[in-house]
């Protein structure tokens, strides 16, 4: 008998069209299935119904029958679940309940009835597991996103599920980090089902893969076949672009010299880092997680000011943070976009990432993806010299991905653009030259 | 000391500030939290600020709103409903003894929220889905204020400045938004996570020490002094 199974399953959100029809699915002992589909395709509604939160905690219209350890989940509750099943969400910081790293990974165990007696153990072997032992007794404001990952991935191995749902979890790293995540989590013998944008990273430790399109499974398939049919029907997620780099101009828009910064009174982020951006130019800049990226970007376009160094810029320049929550201040999306343009201008930068029709919807009934996409909008409108784009791929599927390499390029004659990004293909796909920030304390760059 | 028993002692002078009605003494009470509070650092500014203002408000409003002594200080207009606006000596004092009052229980709130160990006060607690509801609550003035920060961030980095108190006010609704987000996001991760199952069991807290009885007696005596002689 199956772990998991799903069968015809068609399950609508309350006042909203289905995001799964007819979706059926098995998931073995031990097994590891990629999900992968275009953002709002229903991977992260698919990861819910195995946990049992669709439709318990969203509510909503459930037909079908989904099977979790022999529990029809109409009547067994997600805290009934729980540690048969565990999960990670995309979000860390929407998922911590408790301050402290050790009693944040024994809220489960102390939930699910473990002894009192054995769960101070379980946390220390959940924490070495994942290589995070050296993150007991410190407070979870103080982690980074991947360190937070991590602790969230240590909660869920704590209780020794035997299916574990990764809704994805490696948006925030970077490669090496992702990569010493998925082994980690793919590598203790449970079940795993995954949601990724970046399949490229992934595949390799994938059993099986699924393919979703409008709430539908496309294909359901061990991983050679499955690739073989992404290659000849869905390209964009095996391939990556070819880059037609731009005509650079002369004009400089900013140029950042031997800069220093440090947050507060804490260690230099920065030491001396220097960095010239040219009009008609895509510059990638990437490193590992930590070596002051943000930083740096945020430097250029002006909303920090380094503490030594000096950093020159012309015209307007726009920055998109990597949050795209931070960009839901109005009640309809093209006032949102609005907000630093005309209504026409607005509209058009909707178009342009594909949000056209979008114009009247409240920017907090996106999808997570969509609002990616929002945010981007709201940076572009206006005609910025120095666009400004923080990890602008997160979340965002591949074939999205090359419509905004392409949108990039497009118009990147007529300023200076700067992405920071852990996305090598993307940034192969996009940029005229790449920076690569090493950590401190060698912060110069080329 | 645990926390529950530090908790304790930050009531206990909280409370005895609110029964102490000499004005020195509370001056005193409400001093000694506002040093601990400063403990924190950094952190501590927004609780300061919001009670600091929250005490100077009722200072300066209360004697407008109340008749009472007869050494006036100030006399000013009628007003309809209210009456003639004056200020006495007599009010003075009572708006500020109950300013001090504010700001002590401000204080004593702050250093519960920036100090103690929220996860060792849920472990130890009896009542724990209560005290889990009030350590989750305890964290929304940091997480709004960085929400706040970010808002702000973005706005600059689309080339807006929010200017002003409309300006800001404006960022209210966005702010309560993302929070209630926020919120269920949590919720939905706690289901997920077990929560609310029988059959929970809890990490066994460490066992009570002497300094821990001796905060107990502590916060008794402190209420006990301030009600009777303070």
């Amino acid at each position: 008998m199956a772990l998991a199974s799903i069968d015809r399953l068609t399950y609508a959100y309350a006042g909203a069209p289905p995001a799964l029809r007819e979706a059926s699915l098995r998931v073995e002992e031990g097994e590891v299935v990629l999900l992968l589909g275009a953002s709002g395709s229903g991977k992260s509604t698919l990861l819910r119904a195995l946990a049992g939160l669709v439709p318990w905690f969203h509510g909503g219209r459930f037909e079908g029958r989904v099977e979790v350890d022999g529990h029809d989940t109409r009547r067994a509750r997600p805290a009934d679940l729980a540690g048969t099943v565990a999960s990670v969400f995309q979000d860390p910081e929407d998922q911590v309940v408790l301050g402290r790293v050790e009693a944040e990974v024994a809220f489960g165990l102390e939930n699910v009835g473990t002894p009192a007696g054995d769960i101070a153990g379980v946390v220390g072997r959940a924490l070495a597991a994942v290589g995070a032992e050296h993150l007991a007794g410190r407070r979870v404001t103080e982690l980074s996103g991947g360190e937070l990952q991590r602790v969230c991935l240590a909660s869920a191995l704590a209780l020794e599920p035997r299916l574990l749902l990764l809704d994805e979890p490696t948006s925030q790293l970077d490669r090496e980090g992702a990569e010493a995540f998925l082994e980690h989590a793919l590598g203790n013998g449970s079940a795993v089902v995954l949601s990724e944008q970046r399949p490229a990273t992934v595949l390799r430790y994938a059993d099986r893969v699924v393919f979703l399109e409008r709430g539908r499974i496309l294909l359901d398939a061990p991983r050679d076949d499955a690739l073989e049919w992404l290659e000849e029907h869905r390209p964009a997620w095996t391939r990556q672009a070819s880059n037609n780099l731009s005509l650079v101009g002369e004009e400089t828009v900013c140029r950042v010299a031997g800069v220093s910064f440090a947050y507060g009174d804490g260690p230099r982020v920065l030491d001396g880092a220097s960095l010239e951006l040219r009009r008609g130019e895509i510059v990638a800049l990437t490193g590992p997680n930590g070596c002051g990226k943000t930083t740096l970007a945020k430097l250029a376009a002006g909303l920090l000011e380094p503490h030594a160094g000096t950093v020159e810029r012309i015209g307007r320049s726009t920055f998109l943070l990597q949050d795209p929550g931070r960009y839901l201040v109005r009640e309809r999306a093209d006032d949102e976009v609005a907000l630093g343009g005309g209504l026409a201008e607005a509209r058009r930068a909707l178009a342009a990432v594909g949000l056209a029709g979008y114009e009247a919807r409240h920017p907090r009934d996106l999808s997570s993806g969509e609002r990616e996409r929002l945010a981007l909008a709201t940076v572009l409108v206006g005609d910025p010299d120095l666009l400004v784009l923080d990890e602008p791929t997160r979340g965002i599927d591949p074939e999205r991905k090359l419509e905004l390499a392409a949108l990039l390029r497009a118009q990147a004659g007529e300023r200076a653009t700067l992405v920071v990004t852990h996305d090598g293909p993307f940034a192969a796909a996009v940029a005229d030259r790449e920076i690569s920030l090493a950590a401190l304390p060698e912060a110069a760059l080329a | 000391m645990r926390p529950s028993a530090a908790a304790l002692v930050l009531l206990g002078v909280a409370v005895a500030a609110l029964v102490a009605h000499r004005l020195p003494a509370v001056g005193v009470l409400a001093a000694m939290l506002l040093a601990v509070c400063l403990r924190a650092g950094r952190r501590s500014k927004p609780y300061l600020w919001g009670t600091l203002f929250s005490a100077g408000f009722v200072f300066l409003l209360s004697p407008l709103l109340q008749s009472t002594g007869y050494h006036v200080l100030w006399s000013g207009p009628d007003v309809p409903v209210l009456g003639r606006l004056d200020v006495t000596t007599e009010e003075l004092r009572i708006a500020g003894l109950n300013a001090l009052r504010l700001a002590a229980v401000g204080f004593a709130f702050a250093a519960y929220a920036l100090l103690l160990d929220h996860d060792r006060l849920i472990a130890a607690a009896t009542a724990r889905r209560s005290v889990l509801a009030a350590a989750l609550a305890t964290r929304l003035v940091p997480t709004l204020e960085r929400d706040a920060a970010g808002l702000v961030e973005a706005l600059r980095g689309r080339g807006l400045e929010p200017e002003g108190l409309r300006g800001h006010a404006a960022l209210l609704s966005p702010l309560l938004a993302g929070s209630l987000e926020r919120g269920l996001n949590l919720a939905e991760a706690m289901e997920a996570r077990g929560f609310g199952r029988p059959g929970r069991t809890r990490v066994p807290p460490p066992p009570w020490r002497l300094r821990d009885y001796g905060a107990v007696v502590l916060s008794i005596t402190v209420i006990a002094v301030a009600a009777l002689w303070l």
